[in-house]
């Protein structure tokens, strides 16, 4: 069952088709890679997804709802949560602050009455945050700030804070970019262990040795459309895939 | 002449805590939103009118008028965001601000004409003799406005950093994308942060007010004019900069007035503001 669905989906920056008519299904339950050559829509499709742009055209069905036209903050509460391609974390909250104040599922947002949501109301959110610090490795490290961060500990705690909504699709927007091979095999844990808890995954990513190890499926965008769908083997073997990223006849 | 230095400085601090109330509303608003609301004037000067009605048609005494005179605040304040600040939200800063300066002159507009008289009189906060030290004299109202400002201060301190509303604004500052794509509300937050300044500043228009026991709508002009100057002074968004740069401002206006007169007091503030634009060090332009 399609938890996402794009349906004719164009989003234009005046003459440029960032995306142009993109059907995109992403099925309950798993992993889908998109990937694409640099400027070949990926991030846009991200940003439509999650209500940043509205599209030029076209339908987005989230969880059997319509939601083409929901505000961003709206989208979280019903599901879907992202990570940023370079890191966006509130640097001057602690790492607790962080994932607190991302607790926004509807559920959450629905247990908070008016008056705890605006003056606190911390005890029932604990549990949770404990066992996200734990997921991303930050036990311990609670009350520092997020700016103090190392790097990798800074791309963790986003992966964390994401997960903080508890939502049904998370959109992970090229984790993997500027982590060593050993970060990147906990990342590959850490995407498994998400859908292990029933989390459906997009992964953004350039990183193909990645892509190819911890996906289901594979979508392959250039030029704002989709040019080929499939298992990584197939993509591995399709010529269209190839051309895009190395160019020419191959 | 020590004496007057004394003297001065002593009303000096005083005159700054009230600055120090409105700069606290005004660096809040542009500390969370990056926006600069001129019209943060004119609305507390609409809260006090709307006191001084309450006063002269029920007689009502200063506790009444003080909540009045918050709650009418944050409406007006409530009015400017809906109607310069929540359009603008993702569009231009410049925009935003030429839109609250239009609103001032419609608010002043309004006070002006639809107002039989301008001058209305506003019941005094304390109508006893000032507190005699050792030959120095430090009014009542004084006192009370320094113990305001301190009492707002901390309480905007744990709200910021206590409460959900307060570390989700701080989140919006820090990265107002993130902060929606997290599930914050930005317009929610922008609403509450705009009332939440709205309030302290009613209540600074409201210990004004009665300590000069008058209204007059040049009550918006001067609101804003204090807060923004004390809020540049004190570095731009930051709140403990606002309250240093308010009681800067204070001194600065008291012992110009006493030494070279009231002419050159505005004069003088006006240049101390320029010469630290101006020259002044970086941490003037960062938070």
């Amino acid at each position: 069952m399609a938890l996402l669905e794009l349906q004719g989906v164009s989003r234009h920056f005046g003459g440029v088709r960032a995306i142009d008519g993109l059907d995109l299904e992403v099925r309950e339950g798993e992993i889908l890679g998109l990937i694409g050559p640099n400027g070949s829509g990926k991030s846009t499709a991200v940003n439509v997804i999650t209500g940043l742009y509205p599209p030029s055209a076209g339908r987005i069905a989230f969880d059997g709802r319509d939601i083409t036209a929901a505000a961003t903050h709206r989208r979280l509460s019903e599901g879907i949560a992202r990570t940023f391609q370079n890191i966006r974390l509130f640097g001057g909250l602690t790492v607790w602050q962080n994932l607190w104040v991302a607790q926004n599922s509807a559920r959450d947002r629905a247990a908070r009455g008016f008056l705890s949501r605006w003056m606190g109301g911390q005890s029932g959110a604990r549990e949770g945050i404990g066992k996200l610090l734990a997921f991303a490795g930050l036990a311990g490290r609670e009350d520092e700030l997020a700016s103090n961060l190392a790097f990798g500990e800074q791309r963790r705690l986003e992966f964390a804070r994401a997960l903080a909504a508890k939502p049904k699709l998370l959109l992970l927007d090229e984790p993997a970019a500027g982590m060593n091979a050993g970060e990147i095999a906990d990342l590959d844990e850490r995407i498994r262990a998400v859908r292990e808890r029933g989390v459906t995954v997009l992964l953004i990513e350039h990183h193909m040795e990645l892509v190819m190890a911890v996906t289901d499926r594979v979508a392959v965008l250039n030029f704002g459309q989709k040019i080929a769908e499939g298992t990584p083997a197939q993509i591995q073997a399709h010529s269209a895939v190839r051309k895009a990223y190395l160019g020419g006849d191959h | 002449m020590l004496a007057d230095l004394v003297q001065n400085t002593l009303d000096g601090l005083a005159a700054g805590s009230a600055y120090a109330l409105l700069a606290v509303g005004f660096t809040l608003i542009f500390g969370v939103l990056r926006r600069v609301n001129l019209c943060y004037g004119p609305a507390i000067m609409l809260g006090c009118y709307a006191a001084t009605f309450v006063h002269l048609s029920f007689g009502a005494g200063l506790l009444v008028l003080a909540l009045v005179c918050v709650l009418a605040s944050v409406l007006a304040g409530g009015y400017v965001e809906r109607l310069c600040f929540a359009p603008h939200r993702k569009g231009s800063g410049i925009a935003a601000m030429v839109a609250s300066f239009a609103l001032w002159m419609q608010l002043e507009e309004v006070a002006i004409l639809a107002l039989p008289k301008h001058l209305y009189p506003f019941p005094a906060l304390y109508d006893g003799k000032p507190i005699d030290l050792a030959g120095f004299t430090i009014r009542v109202e004084a006192l009370v406005m320094l113990g305001a400002a301190s009492v707002v201060c901390a309480a905007l301190w744990w709200v910021l950093y206590r409460t959900r509303f307060g570390i989700a604004a701080r989140a919006v500052i820090d990265s107002p994308l993130a902060a929606e794509l997290s599930g914050i509300s930005v317009p929610r937050v922008s609403m509450g942060v705009f009332a939440l300044a709205s309030a302290i500043g009613g209540l600074a228009g409201f210990l004004v007010s009665a300590s000069f026991e008058q209204v007059t709508p040049m009550l918006g002009m001067w609101s804003t004019f204090k807060g923004l100057l004390a809020m540049m002074l004190g570095g731009l968004g930051s709140l403990p900069g606002a309250v240093a740069g308010a009681l800067v401002l204070g001194l600065v206006e008291a012992h110009s007035q006493w030494f070279l007169g009231p002419q050159l007091r505005d004069l003088l503030a006006f240049l101390m503001l320029f010469m630290l634009l101006a020259i002044g060090p970086r941490w003037m332009t960062t938070r």
